[in-house]
């Protein structure tokens, strides 16, 4: 100890710039993040109802909101439709993300354009990308529909009004959506590979399915942990073509956790079950974070080991 | 150190998003009308005489939406310079606010932050019991008693645009910008077929199937379609013709399981499947019907009053408009639809009394009348359709007469207590039996039965 003062010195003296740093962060996520998060905690263990005038002052009801919620067949129709949205729209626009930028990332002529082509979707906002796909949808004359057909589909056509291909419909423009927006992160990701571990992989003679399940994709481990958090969290958070497409319809066949919580709060101005939903919904995201931070972590470990 | 950094960032991104779940995000106006480009620049009509200036500047915001094809916020921006012009002392601040649910959105959201809603704005006329229920809005009949003649104010707005308006004897908003169902058809078809316009269910389902088209197994021309994607406002005229509204007189009745309205919802599912006239299932084809019709992928539509000038625009044939046709032979249905002028509470005093002069500033016949040309719009008052320049324009556009002319045969909006909740009800039974995953009568049965459960607590 006595042998390295200097460094003593100043490790004992309290240092505030970090933290000044901080502040602002911290006090927006505090403001507009850890209060409304709490508030709805709070609000949902109270019944309160805008649109029912008796019902417009809160009254402390207990858990009554989550076991109401528990036991309506609405509810579980929703958490079914949210938890297929979610488990196949993520993986799939990440794994399409990934092999776009595969494709890309080559020295081609002309792959400018098939960039742009792959990264376009993401520019259009959410509500324009919906209201083309409309048209794209409709049955007969769309060119979603005439391309299927060409391919020798034969089924029905009515995407957006077909209770069994309603939520596909949305899906679809989610991963249309999406793919782009994962491929750049992929594409910067390529892109910083270091050169040399290939030259010794060409070396000891590694084919190329090797060197991209045993060099690429490893090395890619951070950007996928990146992209797979910000995936799942934005298919939860994404409805904005739900409103445009179905409206979460026909019979609530596309209606997800996010649409249900809007419905809730906003249509049928019922504060309690609207704020226990979003308890719900956050639930679902940390438990998700969580989870994928210790399985990486694990990871982590393992390839240090 | 760099990986638990990036771990926070990634804990607060979750919190982020999960803390702006509470924001409502952006809503499509599903049932608004959708195409009605207007025919020419507005000219503000002239300024009207008004009363001297009060003593106080007052400031008011107007919420607005923007549900149909038509410069909406131009048009409002002249008739605020004019109404500005009369009134010094009143700032009119027009807030382009979405479409009509972002404006409710948007004002609920104010007013449960704490903060001041606006004077004054422009929202579905069945938004009635939520606004009142939640205490949002005013009664605006100590104004109208203030008027010279009050009683004629109201008497010239068309009865079927105030049947959303009243409740506890009370009047809480007026007609602003209103619509109807209407039927649109191909005119020129119809006289190549030598068929007349329908005048009964038969008769429609009957056009309809001589209507269609088909080259091979696919159908190239169909003979009606009836969009269903938010389906009541287009049906109910299916169950006001077959003899029973789906709502009743008081504010918690309804009538889904009636046998006239599973009549209706019958005759909906017979057009695709018993005569072949019409897409199968839920057609959620809002949007596109309006130029399907136009381009000869239909014969018929049935959409809203909004869609006629779009549609003139695009069609080469002569566009016919008329009510939906009922059950017995020439009896017609329709329902209106659109926005009203609502007064807010939150609002201070002096913001209100500035908010209702403006109101019976854009009501008068002549603004009535520039905006329902310039829009699409049914004008809200009869007297008008005796101003000089609606009188020119329905010579030209005699359809715009029709619109007008189907307001006879309305029955009320769907609008009950709860009616977030209860339409949803109806909306996912209604689909279901236009989809085939249940009967009608099951689907009207149980839907009865759940909207009965959710009206429990107003009754």
């Amino acid at each position: 100890m006595s042998a390295q003062p200097r460094l003593q010195r100043r490790r004992r003296r309290p240092e505030i710039l970090p933290y000044l740093l901080l502040l602002p962060t911290g006090l927006f996520v505090a403001l507009f993040t850890a209060w409304p998060t709490l508030l709805s905690l709070y609000q949902s263990f109270f019944r309160q109802r805008l649109n029912i005038a008796k019902f417009r002052d809160p009254t402390f009801i207990g858990l009554d909101n989550y076991a109401k919620l528990l036991a309506d067949p609405r509810f579980w129709q929703v958490m079914r439709n949210t938890t297929i949205y979610v488990l196949v729209t993520a993986p799939i626009s990440i794994v399409l993300g990934f092999l776009f930028a595969l494709l890309v990332n080559r020295a081609i002529k002309g792959i400018g354009p098939a960039r742009l082509a792959f990264f376009h979707p993401t520019i259009l906002p959410m509500v324009s990308a919906a209201t083309i796909w409309m048209f794209f949808f409709t049955p007969d004359y769309g060119l979603f529909n005439t391309f299927l057909v060409t391919l020798g589909y034969s089924g029905p056509q009515n995407w957006v009004g077909n209770p069994h291909l309603a939520l596909p419909a949305v899906m679809i423009v989610a991963i249309w959506k999406n793919a782009g927006y994962y491929m750049i992160f992929y594409l910067a990701g390529l892109q910083n590979l270091p050169t040399d571990v290939y030259e010794a992989a060409v070396l000891d003679g590694a084919n190329w399915w090797q060197m991209l399940w045993r060099i690429t994709f490893p090395l890619l481990r951070r950007t996928t942990l990146f992209v797979s958090t910000i995936a799942f969290i934005g298919a939860f958070q994404m409805v904005d073509h739900i409103f445009v497409l179905t409206g979460g319809g026909p019979s609530r066949a596309s209606t997800v956790l996010l649409f249900y919580l809007w419905q809730e709060r906003f249509e049928n101005q019922n504060i309690g079950k609207a704020a226990t939903l979003t308890v719900i919904l956050i639930v679902f995201l940390l438990i998700f974070t969580v989870t994928n931070f210790i399985l990486s972590e694990r990871k982590e470990e393992d390839a240090h080991a | 150190m760099k990986r638990n950094i990036f771990w926070i960032m990634l804990v607060i991104g979750v919190l982020v998003v999960a803390g702006c779940t509470a924001t409502a995000p952006t809503q499509a106006p599903p049932a608004a009308p959708t195409e009605a480009p207007a025919a020419a620049p507005t000219e503000a009509p002239a300024p009207e005489p008004t009363e001297p200036p009060a003593a106080e500047p007052v400031t008011i915001q107007v919420f607005y939406p923007v549900a149909v094809d038509a410069p909406i916020a131009d048009i409002l921006k002249g008739y605020i310079d004019a109404f500005q012009a009369d009134n010094p002392n009143i700032m009119v601040e027009p807030v382009f606010s979405g479409g009509y649910g972002d404006v409710k959105t948007a004002i609920q959201t104010t007013i449960d932050g704490g903060g001041q809603p606006p004077a004054l704005a422009v929202m579905l006329a069945t938004d009635l019991y939520d606004q009142i229920n939640a205490d949002n809005i005013v009664p605006l009949d100590d104004y109208i008693a203030g008027m010279d003649d009050g009683q004629a104010y109201l008497d010239d707005f068309f009865p079927a645009f105030l049947a959303n308006s009243r409740y506890d004897g009370k009047l809480w908003s007026l007609p602003f910008q209103r619509s109807a169902v209407v039927m649109y058809y191909n005119a020129d078809l119809f006289k190549e077929k030598g068929l007349d316009p329908p005048d009964s269910w038969q008769a429609l389902a009957e056009a309809g199937q001589a209507m269609v088209e088909k080259e091979g197994d696919q159908v190239s021309r169909w003979g009606i379609e009836w969009p269903s994607g938010w389906p009541y406002w287009l049906f109910q005229p299916l169950a006001i013709g077959a003899g029973q509204n789906i709502i009743g007189d008081s504010d918690v009745e309804v009538y889904f399981d009636d046998p006239k309205v599973i009549e209706a919802v019958q005759f909906y599912i017979d057009l695709s499947h018993v005569y072949g006239a019409m897409p199968e299932g839920v057609q959620a084809v809002w949007g596109q019907a309006p130029s399907d019709l136009a381009s000869g992928q239909t014969a018929m539509i049935v959409h809203s009053t909004g869609s006629l000038t779009g549609l003139l625009d695009q069609a080469d044939f002569e566009v016919g408009v008329m009510a939906v046709p009922g059950k017995e032979k020439g009896t017609y249905a329709t329902v209106p639809g659109g926005g009203n002028l609502y007064i807010f509470k939150g609002a201070p005093q002096e913001q209100q009394d500035a908010a209702w002069k403006f109101v019976e500033f854009l009501t008068q016949p002549e603004y009535a009348a520039d905006f329902s040309i310039n829009t699409g719009y049914i004008a809200s008052r009869q007297s008008a359709y005796d101003t000089d320049a609606m009188k020119a324009y329905t010579a030209k556009v005699p359809q715009a007469l029709a619109t007008r002319d189907v307001l006879q045969y309305a029955g009320a909006e769907f609008s009950v207590q709860n009616l977030g909740e209860v339409r949803n009800i109806f909306h996912d039974y209604l689909q279901k039996a236009y989809n085939g995953e249940m009967t009608p009568e099951e689907a009207m049965a149980a839907a009865q039965a759940d909207a009965e459960a959710a009206l429990a607590d107003f009754k």
